[in-house]
């Protein structure tokens, strides 16, 4: 275990403000696009228009001809790979002559030009000569016998198979009573961040190369830059700047890539921001999943049996989708104990748009259907749906079967209480006013990386600690602070630990330069991973203090404590020493102020810790116009201890929204390859006025043995668990069966007249 | 394109200007004015993070040309906290968690303020009305409605 246990420290556990809100809400915090460079230019990236074509012949000459371009950038300009992409380096930078593209986010060119008009000017006179191909634009196509492969030798298109069986499935449905079936099928999300992305970059006179850019992995920016472009990678700093929004949208690389290219081809200093149609097109979706789903239980409601199959459009690149469709395929068991599972997924190559993560990682599909094809088998068994829930509940010291560490307390009966409290009696509307209500649960095990994920060998987390003479501290973190919130978490614990007042610690993020190597961040983890990293610095550097002080005041070390600026004795207040005087001598004397600490999870297996989470929501249905109205939803979470409680609140109330979204709004629609939505007015996203009547966010918080101060992580979860409990009220409200997200008012009337017709 | 001599008040500052007929009031404050606080996040007039209030009331900023705004007063968010004291508004939003990516929040408090303005003791309903053309993907606007309401409740106190 690192770090005690306190229920609240003077940081840890407080409602602190935020360290970076002042500038968020003067408008004096600088994001990507807000950067300046002498003799900036303006970088253009011209996209494919088709999904599938052979590009013939790319003609640059008339737009190098115009007035303030610089460079007009094509394939057979590269010097290095040409190719990037998470794990599999498939993806090209440019798409050259006599290459095929494989969707409409493929570059052909790029543009480095004076001015933003002059570089659209250029990106309208660069002329190609393409041979449009037939795409494949579903999964089911895709792996057909006989189609093209998108990626030479990848048979049957197929992009990755996981698969979790335990158990005798055979033997679990025999032993079953009920059985249910369904298939459903999940939208394509997109992230909706505000910020698009975007970034600046140039060449210092050393032939460093800088670049400054909205992301979610520096490290990753690293990987890619120096693959793709042939640059070693210590002559690349990458700087995260504040992230206007990412959920998952910037984790793999965006546009650093290209914008790295045109600074080395053109020598001047670049600025590329994509806008909103671009943005929607260029960045990987939440996977569009169809889910068939197979449960057998007694007829007392012990499930004996899952069976699933996921069949999932990765679209053109690898990317996260095998991990993605990984957590898809283990999400499908949820918090719960079944004896026999056998799930499989396949993700197959598109020329779709690209898929990859999104907040929740594929957790939220799995949620879907795991928690609808539930409340289907609650009705066959006219149980109630929470009943069969806790009937299988996983008990505590039960083996879980995903790959989830299994040693977090199980809190599922607490959570279930709790929740139920917070929701109180279902309202009643009068039935002759065509409204009917219902309610809906969900319960969910959110996943956060521990680090014992081997990613690439990349999965230690490092983090650096200064204290200076003047008793100030700097945290140099390699996480990324993309709103939610830690850079003040870290803040909190570095200010907890030395001893010092908030306002003297400062938090850089995301540097390469400065930063120790942390990863991603992703997948819930930075609290936990760069919380326990800072505790193993911050022990190092209080134990040089400590050490010195005991000398300047003539007591054994054991007896000092460090607080409010000061070193002092437990048992004689009078007797101390200001951090500040230490901290001078210790500096002076040549002794350590800089440490740092190093993450590992003990074990190297693919395992996630995991969290609780339950959500409920009640709901009226319009049975003339099939409006949804949501009345009441209520989140509530056990990540362990929360660190900062209005930072947690917020990332269940904005989770929980983008899931609001994902049940009754937000589709992304692709056809024949193309994108139909590309704006916020053909793409809808919540607004205010789509908030629940009764919005409620809670916190059950068991220590986490191995967690700082007993946390775990926290961001995702909402997204889980919010979706199925809109989609089971709507179902219980008026007695249907929903087989697709998002639900259009449309559906559900369509889906009562189906009903009654077979009553009829 | 034909170019215009223009001048803008903005927050209290006159600017004589020399901009061409197509460019954006957005732009202009962006690019000419150095006044980056304020966000483009869809060009399109669909988000609302480029809201900034003209004599008053807000706009989307990119839905309107610097031509237009000729001789009007423009408030940007670098003008709502005065002589370096943060507004009601802007301290609540981080009392109240209001603030998490941050892109929107120059546009929310903007168009907070301007509703204030109006109406000093506004109902949920009504805060969720008038923020409902500011888009926010982070924080679910729970804790923004909530800021508003105590930002109300603050300005009340203080000018009574």
């Amino acid at each position: 275990m690192i770090g005690d246990f306190v229920v609240k420290g003077k940081y840890v556990g407080a409602e602190v403000d935020r360290v970076d809100a002042i500038g968020k809400v003067t408008g004096e915090t600088k994001y990507a696009d807000d950067l300046r460079l002498p003799n900036m230019h303006y970088g253009k990236i011209l996209f494919s228009p088709y999904p599938r074509a052979r590009v013939l012949h790319i003609d640059t000459r008339s737009a190098e001809a115009l007035h303030g371009v610089r460079k007009i950038i094509t394939a057979k300009d590269i010097s290095g790979n040409n190719l990037y992409g998470y794990e599999i380096h498939h993806h090209p930078l440019l798409v050259g002559e006599g290459q095929e593209t494989r969707f409409v986010g493929d570059s052909i060119a790029l543009v480095v030009a004076e001015t933003p008009e002059a570089a659209d000017q250029a990106l309208e006179n660069i002329e190609v000569d393409y041979e449009v191909l037939t795409p494949l634009t579903s999964p089911r196509e895709a792996k057909a016998e006989g189609a093209y492969q998108i990626h030479p030798g990848s048979q049957g298109n197929i992009c990755c198979r996981p698969e979790l069986i335990h158990g005798d499935i055979a033997a679990g449905f025999k032993n079953s009573e009920v059985i249910v079936e369904h298939t459903y099928f999940t939208s394509r999300q997109e992230q909706a961040f505000l910020e698009t992305e975007s970034g600046v970059a140039y060449v210092d006179d050393s032939g460093m190369l800088h670049i400054f850019s909205s992301l979610q992995d520096p490290y990753d920016v690293l990987e890619d830059v120096c693959y793709a472009l042939g640059i070693p990678k210590s002559r690349i700093h990458v700087k995260g700047t504040i992230v206007g929004g990412a959920f998952g949208g910037k984790l793999i690389t965006t546009i650093e890539v290209h914008l790295a290219a045109m600074v080395y081809l053109a020598r001047v200093p670049v600025k590329i921001v994509l806008d909103r149609e671009e943005s929607f097109i260029f960045h990987p979706k939440r996977h569009p999943d169809e889910i068939h789903v197979k449960v057998g239980s007694t007829r007392d409601g012990k499930i004996q049996a899952l069976e699933a199959e996921v069949l999932s459009d990765a679209g053109p690149y690898s990317g996260r989708t095998p991990e993605v469709l990984g957590l898809t395929v283990s999400a499908l068991v949820g918090p719960y104990g079944i004896p026999s599972v056998h799930l499989t997924g396949q993700a197959i190559y598109t020329n779709n748009l690209d898929s990859g993560a999104m907040r929740g990682f594929g957790a939220p599909q799995a949620a879907v259907a795991r928690e609808s094809i539930l409340d289907k088998l609650a009705g066959t068994l006219e149980m109630d749906p929470l009943e069969l829930r806790q009937k299988n509940f996983l008990k505590p010291g039960q083996e879980t079967l995903s790959p989830v560490l299994g040693d977090s307390p199980v809190s599922l009966e607490l959570l279930k209480d709790q929740i139920l409290e917070k929701m109180g009696p279902l309202p009643e509307v009068s039935p002759e006013q065509n409204k009917r209500v219902g309610r809906g649960f969900c319960f969910d095990m959110p996943v956060f990386d521990v680090s014992a994920i081997p990613v690439l060998g990349k999965s230690g987390v490092g983090i650096a600690v200064e204290i200076f003479s003047d008793a100030s501290a700097c945290v140099y973190a390699g996480g990324t602070e993309l709103g939610q919130g830690i850079t003040t978490v870290l803040a909190q614990i570095a200010a907890e630990e030395l001893g010092l007042p908030i306002n003297k610690v400062f938090v850089e993020m995301s540097d390469t330069w400065t930063c120790p190597r942390a990863g991603r961040t992703s997948a819930s983890r930075l609290t936990y991973v760069l919380g326990n990293a800072l505790l193993l610095a911050t022990e190092k550097i209080r134990n040089t203090l400590l050490s010195r002080a005991a000398k300047m005041l003539e007591v054994s070390k054991d007896e000092l404590i460090l607080e409010n600026g000061k070193i002092k004795a437990k048992g004689s207040p009078s007797k101390g020493v200001g951090l500040q005087e230490v901290a001078t001598v210790c500096s002076n004397e040549g002794l350590k102020l800089r440490e740092e600490g190093w993450f590992k999870y003990p074990e190297d297996r693919y395992m996630y810790g995991h969290t609780f989470m339950a959500s409920a929501a009640d709901v009226v249905v319009d049975l003339v116009t099939g409006e949804i109205k949501i009345l009441k939803l209520v989140n509530i979470h056990d990540s362990g201890k929360v660190i900062n409680p209005i930072l947690a609140k917020g990332q269940l109330y904005g989770g929980s929204l983008q899931a609001l979204g994902y049940a009754l709004t937000e589709n992304l629609i692709v056809e024949e390859g193309k994108l139909i939505t590309p704006s916020f007015s053909e793409y809808l996203i919540p607004t205010a006025m789509d908030i629940p009547e009764e919005f409620v966010a809670d916190a059950v918080e068991t220590p986490y043995p191995t967690g700082p101060y007993g946390a775990k992580g926290l961001a995702e979860h909402a997204l889980n668990s919010t979706t199925p409990a809109i989609l089971n009220a709507i179902s219980n409200a008026v007695d249907i069966d929903l087989t697709t997200i998002p639900v259009y008012p449309e559906h559900i009337l369509e889906a009562i007249r189906a009903k009654e017709t077979d009553h009829q | 394109m034909s170019h215009h001599n223009i001048y803008l008040m903005v927050n209290g500052k006159r600017y004589s200007l020399e901009v061409e007929s197509d460019r954006s009031l957005l732009d202009v404050v962006r690019e000419d004015l150095n006044l980056t606080g304020i966000k483009k996040g869809c060009d399109k007039g669909d988000c609302g993070a480029c809201t900034v209030l003209l004599n008053g009331k807000p706009v989307n900023s990119c839905m309107v040309l610097a031509v237009q705004a000729d001789g009007k007063e423009i408030t940007t968010i670098e003008g709502v906290a005065r002589d370096g004291k943060l507004d009601p508004i802007q301290v609540a939003f981080i009392k109240h968690g209001a603030v998490q990516c941050g892109f929107c929040t120059p546009g929310m408090i903007l168009t907070a303020w301007a509703l204030l303005r109006e109406n000093r003791e506004p109902m949920r309903e009504e805060i969720q009305k008038a923020i409902s053309g500011n888009l926010c993907r982070c924080t679910g606007y729970v804790q923004i409605i909530d800021a508003i309401q105590s930002a109300a409740r603050v300005s009340r106190v203080n000018n009574e």
